[in-house]
């Protein structure tokens, strides 16, 4: 009788249907917290998420990594139910969150961050990269300038360090008084060029609303720069802009840049300033995206949209206090001490008491 | 005879080229994956998790679309109606749809924010970072294999033998259950099984509905973005080994190979 088979096949289904390993849906008995961090954050924070969920058993991490910009846009655009936000540029949050209002509240997004990190730009190489035995720190410009040498680079229109990469070819070009240098890099790489103006004293890099690669493109374009790990170690590049807590994290060849250009430090600050990346777009109706450089800093808030907010308030405590930072330490992202803060009247109590013991400022 | 010995020849060279296709990465990816890693994957609590809930939220949306879409598929076989091919269009829609557009549709009608999403939260049925979700995500990209194939071996049923079995006393569910399902129920659970795979292969739709709980390839997609190549591809392997097997043994079991 074949409607047997019919019958026992359906009859499979249903039993792999009802069969339950409760844990592997989200489990209602479990409070659920949103994290949408910054893709360099990805391995540390899998690492916090395990600590965070040891220490309150009772609430579920599910966290989500994207390129800064996208992080933002989960939470502006798409109006998705976001409790931590976490970008590896601290500026989005005032530009992006405090700037939109959420939906249902008229409340701005947020209005408060803490920059809690910090990092550098480096490039990530394999040992058979193209003139691996040759790049240094001298030379790596013109290095990558060849147009036989493939380069990732973050799409700065969706993630910080996209636009930092820019920043870095800027300045070096300054450091350098080399000023054929981004011309050499990005000319003739995309549909519509990325246009730098030297002015003194700014210099502007304007990126096009399409930002298309020509099909002999040396320059790689991905969402967000840890999206080039998996491509550098396939052998489909042969340099990466990445930071550096990423590259130590991945075991990756490391090619450190000049302070000058590496956006690592903050006592350069104002000549970091003298390069500003503007995204010439009208995707954020309201905002005019344009980055001015400074040192590398992670911001983290509460959106005002978040479901959990306390649960939220754990979380980032958690992460500036004592095991969050040997966490962070331990996968090479250096912390900020102390933290910088904006909009401190609107923290969390429980989270001041953590960034300053001592019982506020 | 000679001519077609050539012919067949030359077209078995030029399938073979197609089926080293399917073959090498396959094998590329199995040959090198490590068997520590790989038994290191396969002891991984998230990807085997993982893999019962994608074959779980699979084998629920065929579920759904067999109460439907074996009946619609049917009734596209014997009926001609008005609009007929209009509906048959609508079937294949999610074929052609790219499948991430299909997610955004989705979203956007089982949302927190959308249409359906929206009034069915406060009775707790939430269809974003959750089971019901990927369920969705599934059902929409898949349900075409089931009602397509359903349909055309419903068709090959000669319905002079419904007739004939009406005739004869038994009742209309009768000889559908009887007669045309007994005849047609190669294609039936042909489409079943093809729908179920398509669904446990879903990245798009499911990604933009419900990027939590992760089904398998989410986790794949994640490793690979996140961690790098050497983190996703041993997950990759199990998958594609896990799928294989299920699948070898499902066919086997249940379709004897028809004689020629």
């Amino acid at each position: 009788m074949p409607n047997r088979i019919i019958c026992s096949f359906f009859g499979i289904l249903a039993c792999v249907a009802c069969s339950g390993n409760p844990q592997a849906t989200s489990n209602p008995v479990k409070t659920p917290l949103v994290v949408f961090a910054a893709g360099s954050l990805i391995i540390p924070f899998t690492a916090l998420e395990k600590a965070f969920e040891a220490e309150y058993p009772d609430i579920d991490v599910l966290s989500e990594y994207h390129g800064s910009i996208q992080v933002m846009r989960h939470v502006t655009d798409l109006h998705e139910s976001i409790d931590v936000v976490a970008t590896a540029d601290a500026s989005l949050i005032p530009m992006l969150m405090y700037a939109t209002t959420h939906p249902d509240s008229g409340q701005p997004n947020a209005n408060w961050y803490i920059r809690f990190a910090t990092n550098r730009l480096a490039l990530a190489y394999r040992p058979e990269s193209r003139y691996a035995g040759e790049i240094n720190v001298e030379n790596w410009m013109d290095v990558l300038a060849r147009p036989n040498v493939l380069t990732g680079i973050a799409d700065p229109r969706f993630d910080a360090s996209g636009y930092r990469a820019l920043m870095a070819f800027a300045l070096a070009e300054m450091s350098t008084r080399r000023y054929d240098l981004f011309d050499a890099m990005f000319r003739n790489q995309f549909t519509y060029p990325i246009t730098i103006f030297r002015d003194d004293p700014l210099t502007t890099i304007t990126v096009p609303e399409i930002l298309e690669m020509e099909s002999n493109a040396h320059v790689v374009l991905r969402g967000a720069s840890i999206e080039l790990i998996a491509l550098l170690e396939a052998g489909e590049m042969d340099y990466a802009f990445e930071y550096e807590s990423v590259i130590l994290q991945h075991g990756l060849e490391m090619l450190r840049l000049p302070d000058e250009v590496n956006l690592g430090e903050a006592s350069l600050d104002s000549l970091y300033h003298s390069v500003q990346v503007d995204l010439d777009f009208q995707r954020f109706a309201t905002v005019k995206p344009q980055f001015l450089g400074e040192q590398i800093g992670y911001g983290i808030t509460i959106a005002s949209g978040a479901l959990h907010p306390e649960e939220a308030a754990l979380f980032i405590s958690f992460l500036l206090g004592p095991q969050g930072r040997l966490i962070m330490e331990e996968q090479h992202h250096a912390m900020l001490t102390p933290p910088g803060v904006d909009g401190a009247e609107h923290i969390p109590a429980s989270i001041f008491g953590v960034i300053s013991p001592a019982g506020g400022e | 005879m000679k001519t077609v010995k050539g012919l067949h020849l030359v077209f078995a060279v030029s399938g073979s080229l197609l089926l080293a296709f399917i073959v090498l990465p396959l094998a590329g990816i199995l040959l090198n994956t490590s068997p520590a890693a790989f038994f290191k994957a396969l002891a991984d609590p998230e990807v085997f998790s993982s893999i019962e809930l994608t074959f779980r939220a699979a084998a629920i949306a065929t579920l759904l679309a067999a109460f439907t879409g074996i009946p619609l598929a049917y009734l596209l076989a014997r009926r001609s109606f008005r609009g007929k091919a209009v509906v048959e269009a609508l079937v294949n829609l999610p074929i052609i749809i790219p499948h991430v557009a299909a997610g955004i549709a989705l979203l956007l009608v089982f949302g927190r924010r959308g249409l359906l999403g929206h009034n069915l939260e406060p009775l707790g049925i939430i269809f974003t970072d959750s089971l019901g979700g990927i369920v969705v995500g599934m059902l929409f990209v898949s349900l075409p294999y089931l009602v397509n194939l359903s349909r055309e071996s419903f068709v090959l049923v000669d319905p002079e033998l419904e007739r004939v079995a009406l005739a004869d006393g038994a009742s209309a569910w009768q000889a559908f259950w009887y007669v045309t399902l007994a005849l047609s129920w190669r294609g039936v659970l042909g489409g079943a099984l093809m729908m179920w795979a398509r669904g446990i292969s879903e990245f798009g739709a499911v990604v933009i509905l419900s990027y939590h709980p992760k089904i398998v390839p989410v986790l794949v997609f994640e490793r690979f973005q996140g961690f790098g190549l050497a983190a996703s591809q041993p997950v990759a392997a199990v998958l594609i080994l896990v799928t294989l097997a299920l699948f070898i043994i499902l066919r086997l079991a249940l379709m004897p190979v028809p004689e020629y």
